[in-house]
């Protein structure tokens, strides 16, 4: 599972909605997700298994999943129609797992952990939820055998190791290895090929589980943080006691039992 | 039977035109860009001047995201503390479109989709490594230990063509071939633009620059242009002569343009968008290599298509028409069924009939002009010495024209003879 997100540099909050506005922004996938890829074309080398790659969003995604099977994937299947738009993480992963579930039988899922352009982490750990399978999160490698899934997950102060039966999810932390890129023989076939596109009749979803309606997040406010003016002085080493006083003085640094 | 009739490598504006016209003609044609998307690499002066596009996109001043139409144009010669200008402004140029200023990043991504739409087959962000040769012909291209192969392949891939040197199509790129373009892009609002420049509505400014204040052996031309609420400002810097020089940096030169006391103003309190280098096209016609051989031509920068004068820097449109007539001649090998280096051999041919080559063959020597000590230094010091002595009131008698020139040659660096016979030459090689 990937999503095409803008480019970090080029987006903005809408001050009156509170999202995103993504309509100018150049789309790229989203980091975490490229690790995620790359994870699961190193499981498919060594297994042979069938790689599909899904991805929810609006027709512009097609050029990210046809990235995709550059790299080297089997399939990709964007879903995308007008119903779906809005969805919050509930909703986005409902819409995933009835996606994942209709592809067929499934021995992984892989996603990454979270997003740029919304950072909540939530969806892969939502679609285990709704396929009812376990899940495995902050994975950096894994490899299959036999029935089982070895992962090693970043814990941040150590590195758990984990072998699990599949099926299984799980998510990929951002920077855990390096993505292959496209070649340009496997970029020519998946533009011949093309990618499938399922929409809200494909998955047959009540309208009110999807898209807006099928989402209970409200956002109830939003703050943008003001830039703060930073005063720019360049000393030398004969000012140091100056700068002390006067960072002292300013309440910048104080005694240690002060602070 | 290959994969593709044509391959074209680089989708700037020689390969997009290129693709376009053949997938016009129903040829089945493979268009590759290193970049995703098209534009998103490339560095350029950035104005589109003439009507090149005319030909393969006749409604192209709709079609293509344009930023301003050129009605001011400006060549200044940038002392430490002076600036003189010849300054040209024309509403002759709202009838008569001369040129439009153009952010690259738009342009090229724009006529990439009308490649697309004409049929062509386009591939992003994947860079080819070399052709693919068989028994010395030219038969596809060669990425990550592939063979995609095509009747003809067009190298349009710009001016540090790493395919066709890596292929043995072209030797490789010398200090004389190029200049070193560094260039920033600065957002600023639209009506202070306009304010700034004198100009309305879409009306556009292109300069160039002399950067005389300079010191030591660095020579450098400047280039301002206004985009819609943008101004894309560089320096293009001989690489020569920086390397004679040994102490300047292109980012210093780039940094005391955009600080110089006569240019600051127009840029303050503008946003730094986007800094960005890249080499630019400046051997003239010595630096074109061979531009066609079996199943292969060479079109746009890669084969050292450009001109500048320094009143004048035009690329794009010699990109355009060479790649318009790289395609024709593929598509006249094709009804040949013949894509040999004497079939492809009208290249060529079409080329010396067009402005592109009659144009850097009259023009062969004009880097003595461009890139010399009397452009960069004695011309701006004799011309700063006069107008400052005929605008600068002293209560003394003042004295006449003839005289004041004298005088204001005196600190040029050269003699009377010298300046006479440099001049001279000048004339006849602009």
């Amino acid at each position: 599972m990937i999503k095409q997100v803008p480019d970090a540099e080029e987006i903005f909050i809408d001050p009156v909605k509170f999202t995103l506005n993504r309509a100018s922004a150049r789309g790229i996938i989203n980091p975490a997700d490229e690790n995620a890829l790359e994870l699961a074309l190193q499981i498919k080398d060594k297994t042979g298994m069938e790689l599909v790659v899904i991805t929810m969003g609006p027709p512009q995604a097609e050029t990210a999943l046809i990235e995709c099977m550059g790299r080297g994937a089997d399939r990709g299947i964007l879903i995308t129609d007008r119903v779906f738009a809005a969805a919050d993480t509930y909703a986005t992963s409902l819409t995933l797992a009835a996606a994942v579930k209709k592809i067929g039988d499934f021995n992984l899922v892989v996603a990454g952990e979270s997003t740029t352009d919304s950072g909540t982490g939530h969806v892969g750990p939502g679609v285990a939820q709704f396929l009812d399978i376990d899940q495995v999160t902050y994975v950096t490698s894994a490899y299959v055998d036999k029935e089982n899934v070895h992962c090693e997950r970043d814990l941040e102060d150590a590195v758990e190791v984990v072998e699990t039966p599949m099926p299984v999810l799980l998510t990929v932390l951002m920077n855990s290895n390096i993505p292959r890129h496209s070649t340009l023989r496997k970029k020519i076939d998946a533009i011949r090929k093309g990618i499938e596109k399922w929409d809200h009749d494909t998955l047959n979803l009540p309208p009110d589980w999807v898209g807006l309606k099928g989402s209970p997040t409200i956002v109830g406010a939003l703050r943008i943080p003001q830039e703060r003016k930073r005063e720019g002085k360049l000393i030398t080493l004969d000012d140091i006691p100056e700068m002390v006083k006067e960072l002292y003085e300013k309440g910048v640094i104080g005694k240690e039992e002060e602070l | 039977m290959s994969e593709f009739d044509a391959i074209v490598v680089g989708a700037g504006p020689a390969g997009s035109s290129a693709a376009i016209r053949m997938a016009n003609k129903k040829l089945n044609v493979l268009l590759v860009e290193r970049a995703d998307p098209p534009g998103s690499k490339n560095v350029s002066g950035g104005i589109l001047w003439g009507n090149a596009l005319a030909e393969i996109i006749p409604e192209w001043e709709k079609d293509i995201p344009l930023e301003r139409l050129i009605t001011h144009k400006g060549t200044t010669f940038l002392t430490k503390d002076s600036s003189i200008s010849i300054d040209f402004r024309s509403t002759k140029f709202l009838e008569n479109h001369s040129g439009y200023s153009v952010l690259r990043a738009r342009m090229d991504n724009a006529l990439a989709n009308s490649a697309r739409k004409a049929g062509a087959m386009v591939v992003t962000g994947v860079t080819v490594d070399r052709v693919a040769k068989e028994e010395g012909k030219v038969v596809g291209v060669e990425q990550d230990g592939e063979i995609i192969t095509s009747d003809a392949v067009i190298l349009a891939e710009g001016a540090n063509p790493r395919v066709a040197i890596d292929s043995g199509l072209r030797k490789p790129i010398g200090d004389q071939d190029v200049a070193i373009g560094v260039k920033q892009i600065i957002r600023l609002p639209e009506n202070t633009i306009n304010e700034r420049f004198n100009l309305k509505g879409s009306e556009g400014f292109a300069g160039e620059y002399v950067l005389s204040y300079l010191e030591g052996e660095a020579e450098a031309g400047g280039f301002l242009y206004t985009n819609k609420d943008t101004i894309s400002i560089g320096a293009v810097i001989s690489s020569s002569k920086l390397r004679e020089d040994g102490q300047t940096h292109s980012y210093d030169i780039m940094e005391s343009f955009v600080q110089h006391p006569h240019i600051a103003p127009l840029l303050e309190g503008g946003k730094l968008e986007e800094y960005s280098a890249h080499l630019v096209c400046e051997g003239g016609i010595d630096s074109v290599p061979r531009i066609y051989g079996d199943g292969y031509l060479i079109a746009g920068d890669a084969a050292g298509f450009s001109f500048s004068n320094g009143l004048m820097i035009q690329g794009m449109n010699y990109a355009i028409t060479s790649g318009i007539a790289a395609a024709d001649t593929v598509i006249e090998a094709k009804e040949r069924g013949n894509f040999s280096s004497d079939s492809l051999a009208s290249y060529e041919r079409k080329l010396e009939d067009s402005y592109v080559l009659k144009d850097l063959k009259n023009f062969r020597n004009i880097d003595k002009v461009t890139w010399s000590r009397v452009t960069h230094r004695a011309i701006p010091k004799i011309a700063e010495n006069l107008l400052y002595s005929m605008y600068h009131e002293t209560g003394r008698p003042k004295k006449h024209l003839m005289q004041m020139i004298l005088e204001s040659s005196r600190d040029s660096g050269m003699s009377k003879s010298q300046l006479i016979l440099e001049s001279y030459r000048m004339m006849r090689r602009m």
